[in-house]
């Protein structure tokens, strides 16, 4: 029984801080609770979820958000692989590389949001420079709705690709050798390797690092408040961003807590898709190779 | 191999190019930053750092509040999660696997669609504006983790060592001190940085918790100097900024970096 009592506390923490929000945001997007209502809790039925529904800048934010975390997560998924092949080799002060690979990912975010602003600054950051140097033109890259999106992308790939690279390095470690020698002395070439040992073999990883970066790329916010604050034109807003400006600039808690499970129940429900397209393609994956 | 050190080569000017911009920007004079590249009249000056180290608060304050805040976090997160992850090793393998993927769920969590709830419980129970009490949540949020991680070396440790320890009269208390500790002291270390690190870096939690500008956090601090406009020019003290803001990370980094990344790629490998 001591074995229950070590253990309460701890999972009573994690309960409070992880399982308390989901119901009280439950409770809250059913009811009006803003500086209009005087701060005072009032049951609305559903009008906060038809507000929703209704609801432009919600609909933007959850494509932006969607978008972005696609675009990037999957950009950082294939470059990691990349780069844990290379890390996995040997190669000289393999310590010293994997410490500096890693940097970005250490760093606070808003740290180095605010490095990417500056770098992507018109007309006066160092890219703006260049291609003005060369003759390419000026590009407005966080001020024209086309780009901006992108160069946030650009950011958060350079922030986690590291991080991914380190996991599936060690998805790389566990796989024995003697497999790879084995297939060699069969007559199987290094791409072929590659398909048939190493990609399988690392599937529980990339799954792994894929939701872990799905669930935090959808909860984008520092990045995005810092880097553009939104704009232009809240192109670049996301739901995490648009859940906290409906709380601390609007005042509007209960819509705020809506805005949250919304974004939540999409988090889910776009797991489920990915989860159905990964087992399809590797269906086909397993037909083909 | 030379494709595999162009490679390298590669990856490391990728990874830290926008640091050594932002050093480049923060020893420039700002009318020298308005100028194209290798410009002759380009200016060095240390006018940014000054800037920055003689604002009100000082900027070290934000660091010094980002280490209380990191330290605590860790120790409170250490206390609760080192018995809580004795006793999940120990449970039957049922139990053991359902609270493990509870945990793994919990840890996946995007947490900043936490934020709200978290400042209504610190609004109601008075905990906002207190380096003590923000270490609370973060050390909640940060228990997952840990418990995943020192489980699981808890596991690897052969049965007989406890065991063993039992039939010599010690209690739970003195075996974990004097027997289990030591062994797991990697693993305890390797946790112990991840959660300093995120403790370090999180923004909106500190965001909403504290409001007084002299117990602010670095990356609350970082940001609230990129708050005004984002065409406004003068860069060179925000560079000075991160640069200063960049250097405890960076040492933190290049000295445990082994025990960063055991401690991530164990998450991995047996999560």
């Amino acid at each position: 029984m001591i074995y229950l009592l070590l253990i309460t506390p701890a999972l009573t923490l994690v309960l409070i801080v992880f399982g308390f929000p989901i119901v009280r945001y439950s409770w809250l997007s059913l009811h009006s609770y803003s500086v209009l209502t005087g701060l005072d809790v009032i049951p609305n039925t559903a009008a906060n979820w038809v507000r929703l529904l209704n609801d432009d800048r919600f609909w933007q934010d959850a494509i932006q958000t969607i978008r972005f975390s696609t675009l990037s997560v999957s950009i950082e998924l294939v470059l990691a692989i990349a780069i844990a092949l290379i890390l996995h080799q040997k190669i000289k002060r393999r310590g010293l590389v994997r410490a500096l690979s890693l940097l970005p990912w250490a760093l606070p975010t808003t740290i180095m949001a605010l490095g990417w602003r500056w770098i992507f600054n018109t007309p006066y950051g160092p890219l703006e420079n260049i291609l003005n140097t060369i003759g390419v033109g000026t590009f407005n890259f966080l001020g024209d709705p086309r780009y901006a999106w992108l160069t946030t992308v650009i950011a958060d790939v350079w922030k986690t690709t590291p991080f991914i690279a380190l996991l599936l390095l060690a998805g790389l470690q566990s796989i024995p050798k003697d497999l790879y020698e084995a297939f060699k002395l069969e007559g199987g070439n290094s791409n072929q390797s590659f398909l048939r040992i190493t990609l399988p073999l690392l599937e529980p990883y990339i799954i792994l690092s894929l939701l872990f970066r799905i669930a935090q790329a959808f909860g984008v916010f520092d990045l995005i408040q810092v880097m553009t604050g939104g704009g232009p034109a809240g192109t670049t807003e996301s739901l995490g961003l648009y859940a906290y400006l409906n709380a601390m600039r609007f005042l509007d808690f209960g819509y705020s807590a809506t805005v949250m499970l919304a974004s939540f129940i999409l988090l889910v429900f776009y797991c489920l898709m990915l989860w159905i397209l990964l087992s399809i393609s590797k269906r086909i994956y397993e037909l083909i190779i | 191999m030379k494709k595999k050190k162009i490679f390298v080569i590669i990856l490391l000017t990728w990874s830290l190019i926008p640091f050594i911009w932002q050093i480049y920007t923060s020893f420039s004079t700002p009318d020298s930053l308005l100028e194209p590249f290798f410009s002759l009249k380009h200016k060095w000056t240390i006018q940014n750092y000054l800037q920055v180290i003689q604002a009100d608060p000082p900027f070290f304050r934000y660091l010094l509040n980002s280490f209380i805040v990191g330290v605590l976090s860790t120790i409170l997160t250490l206390v609760f999660a080192i018995p809580a992850s004795y006793s999940l090793s120990k449970a039957p393998k049922s139990i053991a696997t359902t609270t493990k993927l509870f945990l793994l769920t919990s840890s996946l969590f995007p947490y900043v669609l936490l934020f709200l709830s978290l400042l209504e419980i610190a609004r109601s129970l008075n905990l906002g504006n207190s380096l003590v009490a923000l270490s609370i949540p973060y050390s909640a949020l940060s228990m997952p983790l840990a418990l995943l991680l020192l489980s699981t070396s808890f596991s690897d440790l052969p049965i007989d060592i406890d065991e063993a320890a039992k039939i010599e009269g010690l209690d739970i208390w003195q075996r974990l001190r004097l027997v289990l500790l030591p062994l797991i002291k990697p693993s305890i270390a390797s946790t112990a940085i991840i959660i300093f690190l995120f403790s370090w870096n999180e923004y909106p939690i500190a965001l909403t918790w504290i409001s007084k500008p002299n117990l602010i956090t670095l990356p609350v601090a970082v940001a609230r100097i990129a708050g005004s406009s984002i065409y406004s020019v003068p860069y060179g003290a925000y560079a000075a900024a991160t640069v200063l803001g960049a250097i405890p990370l960076i040492i933190i980094v290049l000295v445990f970096q082994k025990q960063i990344i055991s401690g991530l790629t164990q998450g991995a490998v047996k999560g």
